[in-house]
């Protein structure tokens, strides 16, 4: 039980306590909030990536999405930079992987197996650009992410690690933390699925461990193009990393975000038994 | 619905590709990305087949995830027979407007030839390719491919 006097002295302290709470509250932020001022001065040294932009391989696609003679090359040349070596394990997983689906082409070759997701999920990271355009959100705390097809990442900038081990469990992104080195943004990516699916630049998905890792260092090369060197690391699966230079372009010819994977609206290339089944009426 | 006045079906095959070849294009086209769709692989369509259709557009649905257009298509062979609707199937919608569509391009009634690579099970569908609506005009950016 409390007696008289501690309860006096308590009481005493109570307005002191209030003006220490709010003096350190002033001098060490709660949550890394930073006054107005300081937080204007930090978006002042940001790049600026506003405008939107696509994977180069898509500029002057055509109907029925066929892509351009410059896009086909460089789709050639991605999927030549991105073309995994796996180790003995993974590459027997990948052989596997590969007989399946050519067994199942070869047994219903009208109706094609599905070799990755359609997009009526967003695209998982890395293939996260591909297909679709996308704009940046730049903060001083949070790189994000935004594309027409649905991904978003949230590239978290504010000093963060990621969460620890036992926090951790793979998901469509994966958790992506950043720093800015100059104007360049240093990203790594951890939790991703334990598959590794680049889109439109490397066809289906390939397997990995829950070691893959990401590291991205992305820039604007100049006012048109936004650069990402890219790398994949996975020590189990990947007999030596993966490494490509990813570019995108600035979008000329629409401003609008308007969003493309509403697959209830009309879906009629529907998944059956693991294949498409178009419904042509 | 009015009916076409006139159609014409021309299929014609744009590559003499072997059957066993053609399974293997399958087999590249199923493995490789750089043939997807935007939001699904195209290798249901034949793209060794080009087929042009004229007819008459029943419905243009400018839907996600994929626009569709519906045309009635006579039998050349029995101009007399019903003529059969088929489904040619397009981009989203934002990726037409940026070649140059927009929602009412096409309306029920308007003549039209289209230009698709054919669904490969035979049914009555098509991966477009380049469309010319009533006034002569292609709409969109057409396929280098289209011929």
């Amino acid at each position: 039980m409390m007696t008289n006097g501690i309860r006096r002295t308590a009481v005493r302290c109570v307005p002191w306590a209030i003006a220490a709470g709010l003096i350190a509250g002033a001098l060490f932020p709660v949550g890394g909030q930073t006054s107005s001022k300081d937080r204007i001065k930090a978006f002042a040294k940001l790049p600026d990536w506003t405008g939107m932009w696509e994977l180069d391989a898509f500029v002057g696609q055509a109907d029925g999405q066929q892509f351009s003679a410059e896009g086909q090359r460089r789709l050639k040349e991605y999927a030549a930079a991105l073309r995994p070596s796996f180790t003995p394990e993974y590459q027997a997983k990948y052989d596997e992987i590969r007989k399946k689906i050519e067994a199942a082409v070869a047994a219903d070759p009208d109706h094609p197996p599905v070799t990755h997701d359609p997009l009526c999920d967003p695209p998982p990271f890395p293939a996260t650009s591909t297909p679709g355009m996308y704009q940046w959100r730049v903060t001083p705390e949070e790189a994000t992410f935004i594309s027409t097809v649905g991904a978003v990442r949230h590239i978290y900038t504010d000093g963060r690690s990621h969460p620890p081990q036992d926090e951790l469990w793979p998901t469509l992104m994966g958790d992506s933390i950043g720093h800015w080195e100059g104007d360049t943004l240093v990203v790594d990516t951890v939790s991703t699925r334990k598959r590794l699916y680049m889109g439109e630049l490397s066809g289906f998905f390939v397997p990995t461990s829950d070691q893959l890792h990401f590291t991205e260092r992305i820039r604007m090369a100049n006012h048109s193009q936004i650069q990402i060197d890219y790398t994949a690391e996975d020590p189990i699966a990947l007999a030596k990393p993966i490494h490509a230079t990813i570019v995108h372009v600035r979008v000329t010819d629409f401003s609008r975000m308007v969003e493309e994977t509403d697959c209830e609206q009309n879906e009629r290339d529907p998944v059956v038994n693991g294949r498409f089944k178009t419904v042509v009426k | 619905m009015r009916k076409p006045q006139k159609a014409e079906l021309a299929p014609f095959l744009r590559f003499g590709i072997r059957s066993t070849f053609r399974i293997s294009l399958v087999m590249i086209l199923a493995l490789m990305g750089t043939c997807a769709f935007a939001h699904h692989s195209r290798s249901m369509f034949d793209q060794s087949k080009q087929i042009t259709l004229i007819g008459t557009v029943k419905e243009f649905q400018w839907t996600n995830p994929h626009c569709w257009i519906q045309v009635f298509v006579p039998d050349a062979d029995n101009p007399s027979a019903e003529p059969v609707e088929w489904g040619i199937e397009l981009g989203a919608p934002v990726e037409l407007m940026r070649k140059g569509w927009k929602p009412k391009s096409l309306n029920p009634g308007d003549k039209v030839s289209i230009i698709i690579n054919p669904l490969r099970d035979g049914q009555h569908g098509g991966l477009v390719l380049s469309v010319t609506g009533p006034d002569g005009k292609i709409i969109g950016r057409p396929a280098e491919t289209a011929k």
